[in-house]
Order: structure tokens, then C-alpha cells, then sequence
């Protein structure tokens, strides 16, 4: 009865807005109960009575810009972008615990970079290369180049892009401000940038690893998977720690815990091995992080980068990142095998169970089979007469 | 965030096979290296503190779904242009000084990797920001960026009238020959 009396109010409430409306109450459809919108429908505002008046757009350009201006403009209906921006906003602002970074001075940066686009455009035979379409960039210098300007901000979105900071630093991100570089192979056939894909096989023995650095300083290397862990879903596994490295060199750093190759098991598909190079401020004692060696006892590889970061965090600082992605190979059923001393797990995927609707007492026009999705693996009744 | 369990059978026999190896394994080195005592291999094997594992396994990665091709993508928008059944998209956008290419996952609105003539690393080696050379360079160096970041396989869609420009097709090419496949492997419904 109340509830009749209210719809009772609201449609004389409704009356009035909506006889100026293009659609009316008849076709304003809002999940079940009619009522008015709470704003204005979209294309209200285009008068389709006289559209020989209105502006065109003439241009497909044109057209694609304003519609993503509008695709970007707050509506009062919600959005799936809503949703979705609704979940990221309940987590807190994450803080940068990266090393601090003074921007060079824009005034002469901005004049020395004039001065060398000048010298560019009236260079001759690259406007003939260009004119002719003969001219190839050169990758390298491009990827110095890069690697000083906007380098550290690109790896931190693509980190961002695969849950790195999540999964290690939970409330936290770095901008990897010094450029770490590690090759696996005795060649340096197989480097490690933000996400390329190894095998096993191939990061079996520890890399050479370089980073800029001055004489005088001290840094540390780890290299940890979040996504191995066979015990703990939450856990990682710790692959080599090495700590107070003087410089460049880390062969003369401290070996906390030794090189042990990456063992993804076989069905769990790629996981994320990363490298996190710290920046010590003076000599740090690791006694509590030292592992026997050789380890080769998962229990003792277990780690969690935030609790090693909060022990060490007023001396150290993350500076470098860089990670690789690794799928089982043959190699892994040696390592299981010979290293750990353990049978080799495999697993399969395990679909999600599919969705199915809170259900009805009277479920109106389902077949039989509608019992069948709420029981739960007991006997089916369809296929049995 | 992928949930995994282990089968009965298979997986029994397999593991079956790995301990049978393990222990060949054990009693070889046991011969080799300790040749006086002939101590025979355990007949069952004991549970050691490694084999406690959980019988389900998550892996966090998020991006090992989407590679493994098991990854739901946006179904549903068969009548509309341009589709949203992708893992990847990629953007090419020309105006009247700059190019810019960019790679989008999903509904994000900010791109995963994305290089453009703004930039100063590519500004300072190019004579003009806004020729077909210049797109070849941008396709270049997206991708190198792309195979470094693991991400091979990519989404391209563009109306005809603009596919069939030669700074597209200089773009286009740059980006096959860089190792990029411009096509999405199909979703897997196992």
C-alpha cells in the first residue's frame, strides 16, 4: 500500500518535468519501476526538427575528437568506468619511496634542444632520406637517449601495468631512476628488459649484471618471484640477494643467498621474476637475511620484499627495476628433481564456476535442469529419462 | 589471478613417473659417489619439507591469463565499430606536427607503452616530425619497446581511408618487421 501510494507520487511529480521531454514517461525505462531521470537524456539538447540548420561535422576526424570528448565527460547515469574507478578509489594514495629527482634546468634545455632541431631541418641529406623515405632512425642512441629522459616513467607504467608495485610494495612505487641491465647467457644472448619473455633454460646460470654507479657507493641486488610460491599464494620465492656491492661490481658484493634458476611449474603458465637494485646510504648489516649455502630448502627461500624493505627501509632505497617473464620447460624437471630434491607438482587450469542468479522460489519459464545449477555436484536430473 | 588444482589421474601417474625418476636418480649418485656403503633407496618415499605444496596455486600475474589466451575479453560489441575483443589495442594518430603511437589495455584509459615524435629521444634525430620516415621511425621504436616488454601480439584497427595512406603502410610495415604480430590469438574456452 505505501509503496503504491509513493509510485502515486512520484508519476505527479514526474508529470510535470517530463512532458518536456523528447521521450516522455512511456519509453524512460529504469530497471523495473518507471520514474524520471535525474538529468538531461543524451542528444536533448540537438534539435531534430530542423537538422538542415545545425553545424556538420564534414570531417571523420572531427567526429572521432567530439566523441571522445564526450566519451570522457561525466554523465549522472552510472558508467562502467564508474564502477571500475569506484574500486580504485577505495585503495589508499600510494606513496614513492624511490630515490629523489631534480629536474634539469628547462630554460637551457629548451634552447640547446632548438638549437639542435635547427641544425636538423637544414641538414640536407636528411631531407633527402626523408624526402625519399630511405631514412632508418638508429634504435641505439634512440634508446639512450630514452633511458635519460623518459625511461624511468615508461617502466614504471608498464610495472604498474603488470602489478608489480602491487604485488611487492602494496602500498607503495618507485621511479627506477638508474637503469639496471642484466644478461643472461655467456654471450649476452638473452637480456632482461620490462616483461620479455625466457625460458628456464636460459636464466639457468646467474647474469652479468651493470649499472651506472659511482666508485664510492654500495647497492643491492634482488632478484625475487611473486607468482612461485607453492605453499602461500601471498609469498615469494628469493632467487639471489647480494648486498653491499661497492660500485659496479657485484661479484665483490656479499652473497646473502646464491643463484637458483627459476622453477615455474609446469600448467601455472608466465610468472614475473624481478630484479629491484637498491641503494644503500653506508654499509648495512644483513646477518638476519643470510642463508646457508647452497639453499635449497623452500622454506628458507620464502621471503616477502616489504618485510625485507620495512627492516632495511631507512638505509636503503629502490632504485632500478626489471623484470622477465618465464613458462615451464624441461629444465624446471631438473631443477625439481636435482636441486630441490622434490617430485615435480604440474597443475591444470581450474575454470571459475560459471555465474548463476540468486535463486527464485518460482523461477518462471526455466526448464528442469534451473534445480541442477543450485545443487551443488549432486545428480543431475536432465539425460537421466 | 588464476586458481589452478592438480587432476587425480594424470597428474598421479606423472608424479609417479618423476618420483620413479628421483629415485633412479638418488640410487645412481648414491653408487657413484659412496661406494662402500650400499645403502638400497628408500621403497616409499618420505614426505620431505619441500613437497608440502597446496594442492591449489595462485598465480598473481596479472598479465598470465591474457598470454595463455585464457582471459575473458570484452564480448558483446559485434554490431558497433571499432570492437572491444581484444587484449591490446593500438592507437596511430597523426596531427599536423607530431605522430604519436600508443598501445591500450583493455578499457585502461592510460596507455601501457606508447612513443611518439614529441619525445625527445626520437625529436633529436629526426628532421621532420611529421613525414612517412617519421612514422617509420615511431613504428620502429614502438616496436622494440613492445618485444622488450613482452607484449608481441596487438590489436590494429583503423577505418580503410586511412589504412591505405602510405605513412599508415610505412607504420604498418615497420611494426611487422619489428616482430609484432598485428592479429590476437582467439579466446580459449577449455
Amino acid at each position: 500500500m505505501a509503496l503504491r501510494g509513493a509510485a502515486r507520487v512520484l508519476f505527479r511529480a514526474a508529470d510535470a518535468g517530463l512532458k518536456h521531454h523528447a521521450r516522455g514517461l512511456r519509453f524512460t525505462a529504469v530497471l523495473g519501476h518507471r520514474s524520471a531521470p535525474q538529468g538531461p537524456m543524451p542528444n536533448e539538447d540537438i534539435d531534430w526538427t530542423r537538422l538542415d540548420s545545425l553545424e556538420k561535422y564534414r570531417s571523420y576526424t572531427r567526429y572521432v575528437r567530439s566523441a571522445e570528448e564526450a566519451d570522457r565527460k561525466d554523465v549522472w547515469w552510472k558508467t562502467y568506468r564508474k564502477y571500475r574507478e569506484e574500486e580504485k578509489e577505495e585503495a589508499v594514495e600510494p606513496v614513492n619511496i624511490g630515490l629523489p629527482y631534480q629536474r634539469p634546468s628547462r630554460k637551457t634545455e629548451v634552447k640547446e634542444r632548438k638549437k639542435v632541431m635547427l641544425e636538423n631541418k637544414k641538414n640536407p641529406e636528411m631531407e633527402r632520406d626523408n624526402r625519399l623515405r630511405t631514412f632508418r632512425i638508429p634504435l641505439d642512441r634512440v634508446k639512450t637517449q630514452w633511458e635519460q629522459t623518459n625511461g624511468p616513467y615508461h617502466i614504471k607504467r608498464l610495472a604498474e601495468h603488470y602489478g608489480v608495485y602491487k604485488d611487492l610494495f602494496p602500498m607503495a612505487y618507485f621511479v627506477p631512476r638508474v637503469m639496471l641491465r642484466v644478461l643472461y647467457g655467456e654471450d649476452s644472448s638473452a637480456p632482461v628488459h620490462y616483461g620479455n619473455h625466457l625460458t628456464p633454460s636460459q636464466a639457468a646460470r646467474a647474469p652479468q649484471v651493470h649499472f651506472e654507479a659511482e666508485e664510492t657507493s654500495l647497492w643491492t641486488l634482488l632478484l625475487t618471484s611473486p607468482d612461485e610460491h607453492l605453499l602461500d599464494g601471498e609469498q615469494e620465492y628469493l632467487h639471489w640477494l647480494v648486498g653491499n656491492i661497492p660500485g659496479n661490481s657485484v661479484s665483490s658484493g656479499q652473497e646473502l643467498c646464491h643463484y637458483i634458476s627459476p622453477f615455474p611449474a609446469r600448467g601455472t603458465g608466465f610468472q614475473r621474476y624481478i630484479y629491484i637494485l637498491f641503494k644503500q646510504e653506508h654499509p648495512v648489516d644483513f646477518s638476519s637475511d643470510l642463508r646457508s649455502s647452497p639453499c635449497y630448502c623452500l622454506k628458507e627461500r620464502t621471503f616477502r620484499t616489504l618485510d625485507f624493505y620495512r627492516k632495511h627501509q631507512d638505509i636503503i632505497t629502490p632504485a632500478g627495476l626489471s623484470f622477465f617473464q618465464c613458462q615451464w620447460d624441461q629444465s624446471v624437471t631438473h631443477t625439481f628433481h636435482t636441486l630441490l630434491n622434490m617430485r615435480e607438482p604440474v597443475f591444470e587450469y581450474d575454470r571459475p564456476p560459471v555465474y548463476h542468479p540468486p535463486q527464485k522460489k518460482y523461477p518462471h519459464g526455466q526448464p528442469l535442469r534451473y534445480l541442477d545449477r543450485y545443487r551443488d555436484g549432486a545428480q543431475n536430473t536432465f539425460g537421466i529419462y | 589471478m588464476a586458481l589452478f588444482s592438480d587432476v587425480c589421474r594424470g597428474v598421479r601417474t606423472l608424479l609417479g613417473q618423476c618420483q620413479r625418476s628421483a629415485a633412479t636418480a638418488a640410487w645412481i649418485h648414491c653408487q657413484s659417489s659412496w661406494k662402500y656403503s650400499q645403502t638400497a633407496p628408500e621403497p616409499e618415499p618420505v614426505i620431505r619439507d619441500n613437497e608440502a605444496i597446496d594442492k591449489t596455486f595462485v598465480n598473481r600475474n596479472p598479465r598470465n591469463l591474457e598470454q595463455m589466451a585464457l582471459a575473458v575479453k570484452d564480448r558483446g560489441w559485434a554490431t558497433v565499430w571499432p570492437s572491444r575483443q581484444y587484449y591490446h589495442r593500438l592507437v596511430f594518430r597523426r596531427t599536423q606536427h607530431h605522430i604519436t603511437a600508443e598501445v591500450f589495455s583493455g578499457d585502461s584509459v592510460d596507455p601501457v607503452l606508447s612513443c611518439s615524435t614529441k619525445e625527445w629521444a626520437l625529436k633529436r634525430e629526426l628532421g621532420s616530425t611529421r613525414s612517412v620516415a617519421a612514422c617509420r621511425a615511431v613504428g620502429e621504436v614502438l616496436a622494440q619497446r613492445c618485444r622488450d616488454a613482452g607484449i608481441t601480439r596487438i590489436v590494429y584497427r583503423e577505418v580503410p581511408w586511412k589504412f591505405r595512406s602510405g605513412s599508415n603502410q610505412t607504420f604498418w610495415t615497420a611494426l611487422k618487421e619489428g616482430g609484432i604480430m598485428l592479429s590476437e590469438q582467439r579466446q580459449k574456452f577449455i
